[in-house]
């Protein structure tokens, strides 16, 4: 056995990250686990169900926690970012940022001491769809389970309200951020993806028309613990969707957006037909598509919905999406390509299959990786010591993700084994 | 597992977009040499298409049933050549360049529609190779040479022929200065109206042989019954191309409008006053007091100084706009260049030879009136070969697409405008 116990360095705590660290952490290799949110679960957490067995993410998701409370060789940062990674395979040393919470762990909070506080901010796990209070837990399962306080958003007066309501010593507003450093015997990147950002898309609305949502939104817009408690409703007036459409390769597999494709918003938007055809049962939807993107089993979940009457599908690229300025409805240009018939039809609300962009897009980790043309990390040319897992790699669904992320375990624990 | 959602949209009756008989579709044999010639003509892009139809449904001015300009660019990748040269969508379409603009692929469908019109200028043109020649650069300086000899001739011809036929020509001081020392009138309008005549008898045949082509193509699909009398398809035809309508519809290119504008009219006045010239000394009414040279305030020379202002103003501007860099700017060929070089030098020697008559400029005024002379011959006998010949061939497109009702099926779109996408705004902050 080696001598060598460093920990590795798990970067991003959703998915891909937790299942990396487990997988490390349960063969007996220390691991820490850095988030820049407040809590664990990433994107798949906001995921209202998955493909294709159309179960909830927070039943596995809990079954993680389990693993990572039973595990002492889990360390994890929430609301921190990796500024500076050192050294080579098997010592690197790396500066961790964390940022203050300005809730500490001395006393437990509840909900009503934020009843009083007028501050609000928008609510990032529900993509903004609705607000929470400026002292808010992040969802109902977050992980760790703790109250967080956007700073930013707090008015003095609240402030004041916040220290007289809350147990003594448990807000800090003087709480500042702290540096860490580490040493490492090998790194995993699992940052993860962002959706594609509809403001780019002017033909599609650039995100100003409020019937028009985006994939992720669509998630929470069926999630109990999202804005409408699980009703699929019109964003503009709360009118329960009778008539929906869904824009496949929104930005997707085009020169000016996003010039790949995501590999899983064909497979998303069946799932989300599957939502509203659970919710709101007379509800009519019409897909339009370049290609109907479903490998291998994924087939059965795409024929199965064309026995569905409500269903229909449309092979044709949307050119256009306007609004009607009193119904708020929308109008939809597109060329139905099979029949050769120029449509513009009419729908209450719109869903936009938008792609994922890498986080590393536009933020470059502080270690010599290299990138694809889109900002990917490119796996073939990995730095020794440094592994990419998930979605940081290529747009991929959960499963290949958490795959992905046992190989880049494996490919740690190889690292450090060795003692190179 | 072959029923996937296309199976499912086929239930519903439609226009089969391959040919076929009885029903049955037919082997499509493609035609490598013409994806190769498109390719050529500036539309090499069109092979990136992935058959997504938003060109389609961007346009502003295309029909909503079998719309353009989707079809065309697989008729193209397939090769299908009878398709596309008998297809009057290619001239409806002014290349706005909306559809290249939105094009996901960067496919340009903008320019293949462009390529298509340019290989049907050459496929209904009479002689055939004499339209391939007006398309390729390397045949300029023959081209060129050809209007040169036959003037040249003219004008060795002169003298035996006016010997042959006993005119006297008037020789003074005052007429020393004129061009008709150079070429008399008679020999000017008889040489001109030769090759307008010729030009115009090809134009006919190509014109037909477009008409037939386009009728042939629809009774094989099984549509296009008029539905429109001839006359009044051309009439309103005509009323659209005078106020230039199609332009006015697309939605980003203005200056487009513009410049076709000035340039559309500026040559239509010449054209009168070339036509009144011509023609003043044999209508009887007017003889006794038509005076040529045309003084600098007759009404007749007025016109044709404004039009020619108007050529320049207007080519100028196009020729801007398409050097200009632009992000997704159609390409412009040589078959685009050459009409705007041609029309440009007409005018500008035309101006020249203007300017130089009241200078009095010996003997420059000549060579530049040689010149002038030159170009107005090539620009008129390469009219049914270059394109000059969209003139004809989309106006017969437009009468055609009329005359069948296809023009009756225009969107009825809101489409995103300025204004509502600005209101969106608005609302959202």
């Amino acid at each position: 056995m080696n001598t060598n116990t460093k920990p590795i360095l798990v970067i991003g705590g959703g998915i891909a990250g937790i299942t990396a660290a487990l997988e490390a952490a349960e063969v007996g290799y220390n691991v820490i686990l850095v988030e820049k949110e407040a809590y664990l679960g990433g994107r798949v957490l906001r995921m209202y169900r998955y493909f294709p067995k159309m179960c909830p993410p927070t039943c596995g998701f809990e079954i993680n926690i389990r693993r990572i409370r039973q595990n002492p060789r889990i360390t994890i940062h929430t609301l921190a970012t990796v500024d500076e990674i050192s050294g080579n395979t098997g010592n690197f040393k790396a500066k961790i940022q964390i940022k203050p919470r300005y809730v500490t762990a001395n006393h437990s909070l509840d909900d009503s001491m934020t009843e009083s506080l007028v501050s609000e901010r928008a609510n990032d796990f529900n993509y903004g769809m609705n607000n929470s209070k400026a002292l808010y837990m992040p969802h109902d399962m977050a992980y760790p389970s703790a109250y967080v306080l956007d700073r930013e958003a707090l008015s003095d007066t609240d402030a004041a309200i916040l220290l007289e309501t809350c147990p003594p010593g448990s807000i800090d507003l003087d709480m500042s951020e702290k540096e860490i450093e580490v040493e490492v015997g090998a790194v995993i990147v699992a940052t993860g993806w962002q959706p594609y950002d509809v403001k780019n898309l002017d033909n599609l609305g650039s995100g100003l028309y409020p019937n028009v949502i985006t994939n992720v939104m669509m998630e929470r817009l069926a999630a109990s613990g999202g804005p409408t408690a699980g009703e699929i409703i019109r964003p503009s007036d709360g009118k329960k969707v009778e008539n929906v459409a869904f824009v496949q390769c929104a930005g997707s597999r085009d020169d000016k957006h996003l010039p790949y494709c995501s590999a899983v918003c064909c497979m998303g938007s069946l799932k989300h037909i599957r939502y509203i055809r659970e919710k709101n049962e007379n509800a009519k939807i019409t897909v339009f598509y370049i290609d109907i993107r479903t490998v291998g089993s994924e087939e059965k979940f795409y024929f199965d919905l064309l026995e569905d009457e409500n269903v229909s599908f449309v092979k044709g690229k949307v050119a256009a999406i306007s609004e009607e300025s009193d119904s708020k409805n929308l109008i939809l240009d597109v060329e139905d390509t099979i029949s050769h018939e120029n449509l513009h039809q009419g729908f209450d609300m719109v869903v936009l299959a938008t792609g994922m962009v890498p986080v590393t897009a536009d933020f470059k980790l502080p270690v010599d990786l290299k990138y694809d043309e889109y900002g990917f990390i490119d796996g073939t040319t990995e730095v020794n010591g440094v592994y990419a897992a998930g979605c940081a790699k290529h747009p991929c669904d959960v499963s290949t993700t958490t795959k992905d992320s046992t190989s880049a375990a494996l490919k740690a624990i190889q690292c450090i084994s060795r003692g190179d | 597992m072959q029923d996937t959602a296309e199976v499912k949209a086929q239930e519903s009756p439609q226009i089969n977009p391959v040919p076929s008989k009885n029903g049955k579709p037919v082997l499509i044999e493609p035609d490598l040499d013409f994806i190769q010639l498109l390719s050529k003509s500036g539309g090499d892009l069109f092979k990136k298409c992935m058959q997504c139809g938003t060109c389609s449904a961007t346009c502003a001015i295309s029909p909503d049933s079998n719309p353009f300009p989707r079809k065309e660019m697989a008729w193209a990748a397939w090769g299908m050549k009878d398709r596309l040269l008998s297809d009057p969508d290619v001239w409806l379409c002014y290349q706005c360049n909306d559809c290249s603009t939105r094009c996901p692929r960067g496919a340009k469908p903008g320019d293949l529609l462009a390529a298509v019109r340019q290989e049907s200028v050459i496929h209904y043109a009479f002689p055939r190779f004499l339209g391939r020649w007006v398309s390729q650069p390397q045949s300029l300086l023959l081209l060129l040479g050809i209007p040169m000899a036959l003037l040249a001739l003219a004008l060795y011809l002169k003298d035996p022929i006016e010997n042959a036929l006993g005119l006297s020509r008037p020789m003074g001081d005052g007429i020393i200065y004129s061009y008709t020392s150079m070429y008399p009138h008679w020999l000017l309008n008889s040489f001109f109206m030769i090759i307008c005549f010729l030009a115009l008898i090809i134009v006919i045949v190509g014109v037909g042989r477009f008409w037939q082509g386009l009728k042939k193509a629809d009774i094989q699909n099984g549509i296009g019954s008029p539905s429109n009398g001839l006359f009044s398809s051309i009439w309103v035809t005509l009323k659209d191309v005078i106020t230039h309508k199609n332009f006015t519809e697309c939605t980003k290119t203005r200056s487009r409008y513009l410049t076709h504008m000035c340039v559309f009219f500026g040559f239509i006045a010449l054209a009168v006053v070339s036509f009144w010239t011509v023609t003043a000394r044999i209508t009887p009414i007017i003889q006794s007091d038509f005076i040529y040279p045309f003084s600098f305030w007759s009404p007749w020379k007025l016109l044709a100084n404004a039009g020619g202002l108007a050529l320049i103003v207007g080519l100028m501007w196009m020729i801007w706009e398409r050097v200009k860099e632009q992000d997704d700017a159609p390409v412009s060929s040589y078959f685009d260049w050459t009409l705007i070089g041609t029309l440009l030098l007409v005018t500008l020697t035309g101006f020249i030879t203007e300017l130089l008559h009241y200078i009095r400029l010996e003997p420059h005024r000549h060579l530049a009136y040689f010149a002038h002379l030159v170009f107005a011959c090539s620009l008129l006998m390469y009219l049914p070969y270059s394109k000059f010949a969209h003139l004809v061939y989309r106006t017969t497109a437009m009468v055609y697409s009329e005359y069948t009702g296809r023009n009756g099926n225009k969107p009825n779109k809101p489409g995103i405008t300025e204004d509502n996408h600005e209101e969106a705004k608005d609302n959202a902050e």
